[in-house]
């Protein structure tokens, strides 16, 4: 017996293939047909070629072949003596129904029966379907409206506040001294003589200034963007008074001594217009001047942890000095943002769980440093044993996070992200749901440490009492098991989840498990590829708005199409289409194969 | 709760539903450990009941010290011309005694157990067949188990008592030559030169190709990082049928 009785029920419309040679006059059962679900793999290893004029199983089955047949070749009329009449007319009715489904206009705001209308289908009379006023019961009693029960919804209770102040920043030099005066950033050249001592594996540090209309400059691979921020009032991150640069970032480049780029999977190097994603969260913006500090780290240093690490730490004595002028400068505000911390009880509990790398190398973060965006003062995960930590969404607004991370360019989350997180202030703006925290958990490189950091977030999320939350994580490959270990930890609690992560054609997942049925890709590569564009595939505003919609059907038991088994743009970007959002437009850089 | 919903949204990533990862690292160096081979492609004694060629759970004991002379294939689910010329194509028992008199491996187990995988009841491999096949091959002190598919689902199969076996404490590999099969299905570690399903161990009669490939897939066992990691191995060999 090759596929039970009870499989064979459930795909009685897929295409019927011999799972081995089967000689003249057999009577076609279960046991003579090969596994539909197996049929995917079988086509990708050029086993298996479908065939149009295939029958399906229901077609075959008790039919008897008239001659001789192969194993793994599709049944034809011409193979059998006869073929099963199939009603079809069950099919065709069903069939715009399905296209119905898909076509519901964005006005209709869907619950329970949302629609006014109980919808039966009845199967055994020949796919009659019936759409009978729900006001009307069996038993002539009004049925109410399933309406989620509405409680005191989401009172709004205001738990601290975090003012940004984004200072207007007009020009950037090197010079003679540091200071910031009339919009202008000027930083004394011989601050590197200083930075570089801050850790002896770091031989050598550059700055120059790279204007908005000089993007087209060489560059070494791009190790990270980091944003000039600093506290000006409040003890600790996620409170009180930050400014923040506005039109200046920093971007760290590196090399070790042999000239050998600091990354692991893809590197940067190139013209710095093609390999940065300009206007993506953890990118520079298309206006910004970006201050280049390019390190130099000792040699066979750049895939060890200490190694990249003693750039970041170096570049930060710099961004420090300059964190100081901005506190005293009292230049032009362009923009304020007031971040709360809030409950919003009898809201939905929900929670944002961010896996990120901690294998080690450039695979480690800094948590909670003492200025925003920084390194001093704050601790490793991988030093942390990557467990869960959990911070509040200003936290993380407040540059709570200081990527060491190189590990592909296109996937991974730079520091300026962490600060602008489209999920982060996505969820946190949310009137509809009470966002309780944001969880940071490592991926850790030994699979029973991932297994065991994953048991904690389990842990975590059932005593935090949530009613849904979204995990995402960067990179791809190995942290998957741990993403999609994540993802079961949250289901099997009955924790509506949604999944966000590159996967893509390169990504694709290896593992998966039943609860990882509401996915978002962040995939902005044409080929479906990591390319070596910095930031290109990340969290952007239009993927945080897709997971958050997902999130929300979850919780409230509205359907989502399973996906199709291959990647495919159109999927992504019928869903923006849905959802009022731009086209998802992927970026031809040369990974089509 | 009070949430805005929006109907027609689609999942967006294709997700295998791969079972639990099961992890045996492999500690102590090859040459001190002892290496089973276990096949689900229809390999049994000429003196042995056949294989149900339509689907068959049941399971053979073949004695390591067999004369490949003696073995034969029963398998429905593809071209047996490969295994009917060299038995080694699919289940290489000559390799791994030269491998053994080499020093390569530390010793062999007094016998070993193979199946035919062809679409095998997935029910009866993971709770009967597969943990009787660990719990014999265990108490004869196996370390390293390798192991072959024959066709799609003899993949599947090969992968279900594979993990039945490191589940059960050993170290093993699928020598794949449907890797995509063996790798949602959740085999352990996963070796792919590229040959037809019918040779998966290697071109017949082509000793040094067959030799690569099994000791590649125990260097692999020994230093396989994770659970499920493919090694594509650099052989090829195409059959003409």
């Amino acid at each position: 017996m090759s596929i039970t009785k009870e499989t064979v029920k459930a795909h009685l419309k897929d295409p019927a293939i011999l799972c081995c040679r089967r000689p003249k006059g057999t009577v076609i059962g279960p046991a003579d047909l090969e596994d539909p679900t197996l049929f995917d793999d079988m086509v990708d290893a050029g086993l298996l070629t479908l065939s149009n004029d295939g029958l399906t199983i229901e077609q075959v089955l008790g039919t008897t072949l008239a001659g001789d047949c192969e194993a793994l070749t599709p049944i034809t009329p011409g193979n059998l003596n006869s073929v099963n009449e199939v009603a079809q007319k069950a099919e065709e009715a069903k069939a715009p129904e399905e296209n119905l489904a898909l076509k519901v206009p964005e006005t209709v705001k869907a619950s329970v029966g949302g629609n006014g209308m109980i919808h039966l289908e009845v199967d055994k009379l020949e796919g009659l379907s019936l759409d009978i006023p729900a006001g009307i019961a069996f038993n002539g009693a009004p049925v109410s409206q399933a309406e989620p029960a509405a409680e005191a919804a989401g009172e709004k209770k205001v738990i601290r506040k975090l003012l940004k102040q984004h200072i207007k920043i007009t020009d950037t030099e090197i010079g003679t001294e540091t200071s910031i005066k009339d919009g202008k950033v000027t930083i004394d050249g011989s601050i590197v003589e200083k930075a570089v001592l801050e850790d002896p594996l770091c031989k050598s540090l550059t700055l120059d200034v790279i204007k908005p209309d000089n993007h087209h400059i060489y560059t070494e691979t791009i190790m990270d963007v980091c944003p000039i921020a600093t506290k000006v009032e409040g003890e600790h991150l996620g409170e009180g008074v930050t400014k923040v640069a506005d039109g200046v970032v920093f971007m760290l480049t590196g090399v070790d001594e042999d000239g050998v780029q600091i990354h692991e999977f893809g590197s940067s190097e190139g013209y710095l217009d093609e390999k940065m994603y300009f206007g993506h969260p953890g990118c520079a913006d298309e206006g910004d001047i970006i201050i280049r500090c390019h390190a130099v780290i000792e040699r066979l240093k750049g895939m060890s942890r200490s190694g990249p690490f003693a750039a970041h730490k170096c570049q930060d004595y710099i961004i420090q000095a300059l964190r100081d002028a901005l506190k005293d400068y009292d230049g032009e505000v362009v923009r304020e943002e007031e971040c709360e911390d809030v409950r919003r009880k009898g809201s939905p509990r929900v929670v944002l769980v961010k896996e990120i790398m901690g294998q080690g190398a450039m695979h480690d973060n800094i948590i909670c440093p003492t200025e925003p965006c920084g390194v001093a003062g704050g601790q490793k995960n991988v030093d942390c044993g990557n467990v869960p930590i959990i911070l509040t969404p200003n936290q993380v607004r407040d540059g709570s996070i200081h990527a060491l991370t190189c590990i592909g360019p296109a996937t991974k989350e730079m520091t300026r992200h962490y600060i602008r997180e489209p999920l982060v202030e996505g969820l946190a703006a949310d009137e509809e749901l009470d966002l309780v925290g944001v969880v940071f958990i490592g991926s850790p490189q030994v699979n029973d440490e991932k297994l065991w950091v994953s048991e904690r977030l389990g842990t975590l999320l059932e005593s935090m009492d949530i009613d849904g939350c979204i995990i995402t994580t960067e990179g791809f490959g190995n942290n998957h098991i741990d993403f999609i270990e994540h993802i079961g930890q949250a289901g099997k609690r009955g924790i509506p989840v949604v999944g966000v992560s590159f996967c893509a054609y390169q990504g694709q997942l290896v593992v998966g498990n039943k609860y990882a049925a509401a996915m978002v890709e962040e995939n902005m590569d044409k080929g479906g590829f990591e390319n070596d564009v910095a930031g290109c595939s990340c969290i952007t505003p239009e993927v945080a708005a897709r997971a958050i919609q997902m999130l929300k059907n979850r919780m409230a038991g509205v359907d989502i199409a399973p996906a199709e088994k291959k990647w495919n743009n159109d999927v992504i970007n019928a869903n923006n289409k849905l959802l009022g959002l731009p086209e998802t437009v992927l970026l031809d850089n040369g990974t089509m194969h | 709760m009070k949430l805005t919903t929006k109907e027609g949204m689609q999942s967006e990533i294709f997700v295998p539903v791969t079972p639990k990862p099961v992890f045996t690292e492999l500690k102590k160096p090859l040459s001190e450990c002892k290496v089973a081979f276990i096949t689900a492609g229809g390999i049994h004694k000429k003196s042995q009941k056949p294989f149900n060629t339509s689907g068959d759970f049941s399971y053979r004991t073949i004695e390591f010290d067999t004369p490949s002379s003696e073995l034969m294939v029963t398998h429905g689910g593809f071209d047996n011309s490969d295994i009917n010329k060299d038995v080694n194509a699919m289940f290489p028992i000559d390799r791994l005694h030269e491998l053994l008199k080499e020093g390569f491996i530390g010793s062999l187990p007094k016998e070993t157990y193979t199946f035919m995988g062809g679409g095998g009841n997935v029910e009866k491999f993971r709770n009967e067949t597969g943990p009787e096949i660990a719990r014999k091959l265990k108490e004869q002190g196996v370390d390293v188990v390798l192991c072959t598919g024959g066709c799609g689902t003899c993949h599947r199969s090969a992968t279900i008592v594979t993990r039945c076996c490191e589940e059960a404490g050993m170290s093993c590999c699928v020598i794949a030559a449907l890797p995509p099969i063996a790798r949602q299905q959740g085999a352990p570690r996963i070796t792919a030169p590229h040959v037809p399903i019918g040779s998966n161990a290697g071109e017949p009669n082509n000793i040094p190709q067959q030799t690569a490939i099994v000791k590649e897939s125990l260097e692999w066992v020994r230093d396989c990082p994770s659970f499920n990691a493919t090694k594509v191995l650099p052989y090829e060999y195409r059959h003409n049928v």
